[in-house]
């Protein structure tokens, strides 16, 4: 009998909120148990049993024969794609981002086609945030806006805020109002003191008419153009914003399908976080989902300048998020071959769809599980945060360890690193070999 | 064995006494030797200025908060887009990136090697943030780096000072600097950011109470300057006072010098401190005061943070600082609240020569500059990206050392509030090579505790930058014609040509294992990252000594 051995302290991607207090039982190789986790987190972890598989073309192959093959089919494309899927450490986001850029190949990561609109908000007009330590520690307003925490963030309210006590919240949830905004069909799934419902096609002259309130309250008469509900609604949660000490302003980054999904939603409510700190103090945070998002979107900025929709084909990142995202490379099938590092598993399903017309090579776990056709380069790797460890960023970019709590098969980021090496050999032997031009 | 002698250049190396004496300099494995055999490799100098590498104690280069205002600023990055290099060695990948008033990392190495400068520190790292610095660091070759830990709002370290236990808070301090892999000790608007998270907009003075009388910015500044003495960590406190940017702020910042007067203490950025207020309330130059004080206090030190015309950046844990920035100029605005230990704020900014204030800020630094008595207490910085780009160091050597050139300039700012300053009475210093030596090397390699740095004595790192001489100085600086990283010669003949990993910089001063408890304790209680998640494993190169050790 093998005793169980337990890591303690580990992270889950499992959504963004990135709980790091999970204990990993492990028995007999597998995962038995995730202890501390949610419904999500215990998906993420599994029992931990990934394939191992090394393919090229439909054949069985060492890890050095598709290491070579990867690199030499990256290098012969005319347009190559680099995809960094959810589920890689920060360490593999790096090396994937140096690929594209010696490759002069497009970047991109799944915000552009889940969290963009956001993203691009926040760059126009900045924002006002905080971290999840001081939503806990100083929040005695909770927002909810049209947020599933219930179903996508399970943990969060538990963890950061109503429910735990803080330092200047000293009794938890007692302590806080809790304001549960539901937008149409997309509720907040929380526990509230207050809930407003707002009809889908007055959110946002809600949110105006909220912000016109908080910037100076007795402009009343100025929104009498407005109609009723907005105005009342907006009234109702002007009152309990401007009593408010700390106001933490929670939504999706990634909004689900409950809603629709407009740019101008995240520009008002960045502005409304905004001129709420004329008056008091608020932090806005939109949540993302798992598998270290945000560790990508970091990632990129630092090496690139930006966060996603990235194109070096001049030798230079560019920002192209209007035009040259993934999901429009592959639509207008402007790539040859595409390099998928990460898990496939967890594409938006557009993404995958149209990845199935490409040459791909892909590097990640359960590359093998969703191969579609025989064609491409598979190599299976382990999960970051189950078989590897590394860092990954929490959905307000707190950086925390991934420890590995299982053997797995071998690591992303080092078999990124193999292929960039391969990459780069390549490259320079073709440089060597390339016929003098004439004058040189 | 890696060796290089390069021969016959005039050498600048104020901490050995030598200022511009013909002679050699050796270099064998990295580091400078007494002495080569005939046969090791030459680079031939004669008729150059050789120097020991820059360095640069004061920036904002490799954190989370540089990240925010990267991911801010796609449309100064488009106009700035950086190639990759071409690099002479197969191992050292070249990177392209964005270059502009916040460089992505790669391209950030490569333009400070440019320069000629070889260690940065970043200024302002939130701990909880640390595992990002490093990686962005690690992303950044060529320079070694490192950077400073925020904790004059720390919120644990707050609760000791409220309790008095000052032997404790010197624990604390030492537990988060080994920890998270840190330099030195940073104290930013000592509690002046905690209260702006509590929702006030009050500036704060030396003595403004938080919450308890006992938890003042004075008994904050106390505690963690005298921390890091009694740590004998290489680098004092590095402190950046209440009420930056404010007319009138001079008081303040002559206050917190008398406050601790006595004890070894660095001051950064002091342009941004040294604005006085006339009767009418108008904003004047308090350079004189405050540079007199600098002048005659040996243990003071001090960077100038000066600001230079052009776009900027400004990024600071000083939250409430970007806040009315955003206010006044309607410019885009990030903040960031980071838990219980710091704030964020990011605006974009540009200072204009004919914006008073802007050319009032301008006047402020140069007068610091040219009115201090001791290069080696008062060093150059621009507080990258805050008062301008560490790219127009260069421009403002030349500011220095040319007075023909700074009258010039000094012609076409507007002159609507220098009334009353040195400079518009006119300054006829100009620095010498010597001094340029020690502002940009010498002297911050001494204050950070640098042994092997900022010098070109035996043993120390073969860190050289190697110039030609130009009346132009601007042009000299811009674009040396070697440098040495290590021993490698990363620019020749004015390109950069190899791009090594840097090393990190860091320190990990021994504390009693006692306070763990407590910490733990208080991380379960108020955290939301484990205790155990919250130190950095695996950072690069050993720590360098602390307290002689």
């Amino acid at each position: 009998m093998t005793q169980p051995s337990v890591t303690s302290n580990v992270t889950c991607l499992g959504c963004g909120c990135a709980c790091d207090d999970i204990d990993v039982i492990v028995e007999r190789d597998r995962i038995v148990d995730a202890r501390n986790a949610c419904a999500l987190g215990r998906r993420w972890f599994g029992d931990g049993q990934v394939p191992s598989a090394i393919r090229v073309d439909g054949a069985d192959v060492s890890l050095e024969q598709a290491v070579s093959s990867a690199a030499t089919r990256l290098c012969e494309a005319t347009r190559p794609f680099v995809y960094v899927a959810p589920a890689l450490s920060c360490e593999a986001q790096r090396e994937a981002a140096g690929i594209a850029d010696i490759l002069r190949a497009r970047l991109d990561s799944v915000t552009s086609s889940t969290a963009l609109l956001g993203t691009l908000a926040a760059q126009e007009h900045g924002s006002a945030s905080a971290t999840l330590g001081e939503l806990r520690n100083r929040a005695d307003v909770v927002v909810f806006w049209a947020v599933d925490i219930e179903g996508r963030y399970p943990r969060f309210a538990s963890r950061y805020a109503p429910g735990p006590p803080g330092v200047y919240v000293p009794d938890g949830r007692r302590s806080r109002t809790v304001l549960a905004v539901d937008i149409g069909r997309a509720t907040a799934t929380v526990d509230s003191d207050v809930r407003v419902a707002i009809e889908p096609a007055d959110e946002l002259a809600t949110l105006i008419a909220l912000e016109a309130f908080i910037r100076s309250p007795d402009t009343s008469g100025n929104l009498a153009a407005l109609a009723d509900a907005p105005r009342n609604t907006a009234r109702e949660l002007a009152t309990a914003l401007l009593a408010a000490r700390y106001t933490a302003l929670v939504y999706d980054a990634e909004p689900d399908d409950r809603s629709e999904r407009t740019s101008v939603r995240f520009e008002a409510l960045v502005s409304l976080a905004q001129a709420l700190n004329d008056r008091t103090r608020c932090a806005a945070l939109g949540l993302r989902a798992g598998g270290n998002r945000s560790g990508a979107d970091s990632v990129f900025v630092a090496q690139t300048g930006y966060p996603c929709a990235i194109d070096f084909a001049r030798g230079y990142p560019r920002y192209v998020p209007y035009a040259g995202t993934a999901v429009d490379v592959l639509r207008r099938r402007e790539a040859d071959v595409v390099l998928v590092a990460g898990d496939r598993t967890s594409f938006p399903g557009d993404i995958a769809a149209s990845l199935a017309n490409v040459y791909s090579v892909v590097i990640g776990p359960h590359a093998s599980t969703a191969a579609s056709g025989a064609r491409g380069v598979i190599i299976d790797t382990g999960i970051d945060g189950i078989h590897a460890s590394g860092t990954a960023l929490r959905t307000d970019d707190v950086p925390l360890p991934l420890r590995a709590s299982l053997n797995g098969p071998r690591s992303t980021a080092e078999t990124i690193r193999a292929v960039a090496s391969g990459i780069r050999h390549v490259l320079s032997s073709a440089r060597s070999a390339r016929p003098m031009a004439l004058g040189s | 064995m890696n060796q290089l002698r390069i021969t016959g250049g005039s050498v600048y190396d104020p901490a050995n006494a030598v200022d511009g004496d013909v002679r050699d300099i050796c270099i064998e494995d990295g580091r400078i030797v007494a002495s080569l055999p005939d046969s090791a490799p030459r680079l031939d100098a004669r008729g150059m200025v050789v120097m020991p590498g820059g360095v640069d104690m004061h920036c904002h280069v490799a954190s989370s908060s540089v990240n925010v205002a990267r991911r801010l600023l796609p449309e100064d990055h488009s106009l700035h887009p950086a190639a990759a290099p071409v690099l002479d060695h197969e191992g050292e990948v070249p990177r392209s990136g964005a270059d502009g008033t916040v460089p992505t990392t790669f391209t950030t190495g490569y333009r400070y090697a440019g320069l000629g400068y070889t260690t940065v520190f970043d200024a302002a790292v939130a701990p909880v943030m640390a595992r990002t610095a490093h990686s962005q660091l690690d992303d950044t070759p060529i320079v070694d780096g490192g950077f400073f830990a925020l904790l004059g709002n720390d919120d644990y370290l707050l609760r000791l000072v409220d309790s008095g236990d000052r032997e404790r808070a010197r624990e604390y301090a030492a537990w988060v600097l080994a920890s998270v892999g840190a330099y030195a000790i940073k104290i930013v608007n000592p509690a002046g950011v905690e209260l702006w998270k509590r929702g006030t907009k009050e500036h704060t003075g030396l003595d403004t109470a938080l919450g308890s009388s006992r938890v003042t910015p004075r008994a904050i500044l106390e505690t963690l300057v005298d921390a890091a003495n009694a740590l004998q960590l290489p680098h004092a406190a590095h402190i950046h006072c209440n009420n930056l940017g404010l007319p009138g702020n001079s008081a303040t910042t002559l206050a917190t010098m008398a406050a601790l007067d006595g004890r070894r203490a660095h001051f950064t950025h002091l342009q941004f401190h040294s604005y006085g207020m006339t009767p009418e309330g108008r904003w004047r130059s308090a350079a004189r005061e405050i540079v007199e004080y600098v002048n005659t206090h040996q243990h003071v030190s001090g960077d100038v943070g000066q600001v230079m015309f052009g776009p900027a950046a400004t990024i600071t844990a000083d939250a409430p600082v970007e806040y009315l920035l955003h206010k006044s100029s309607g410019r885009k605005w990030a903040n960031v609240d980071i838990e219980l230990e710091t704030g964020c704020g990011v605006v974009p900014h540009e200072y204009r020569d004919r914006n008073a204030v802007a050319a009032l800020q301008w006047a402020i630094g140069l007068e610091l500059f040219l009115l201090s008595s001791d290069p080696w207490r008062l060093v150059l910085s621009t507080d990258h990206p805050n008062g301008g780009s560490f790219k127009s160091y260069p421009e403002l050597i030349r500011l220095l050392m040319d007075r023909v050139y700074r009258d010039e300039q000094i012609a076409r700012v507007e002159r609507k509030l220098l009334a009353g300053s040195a400079l518009a009475d006119g300054i006829r210093r100009e620095y010498s090579l010597r001094e340029i030596a020690i502002i940009t090397r010498a002297g911050p390699a001494r204050l950070l505790g640098l042994r092997n740095k900022g010098h070109l004595g035996v043993g120390a790192d073969a860190d050289v930058t190697i110039y030609v001489p130009d009346d132009n100085r601007a042009t000299m600086f811009s674009t040396p014609r070697y440098v040495v990283k290590e021993g490698v010669l990363v620019v020749e003949e004015g390109q950069l040509r190899r791009a090594p990993a840097g090393h990190r910089l860091h320190v990990r001063p021994s504390f009693d294992p006692g306070v763990n408890r407590d910490i733990e304790r208080y991380f379960d209680q108020y955290g939301t990252v484990r205790f155990a998640n919250y130190p950095v494993t695996g950072v690069r190169d050993s720590p360098l000594p602390v307290g002689g050790r």
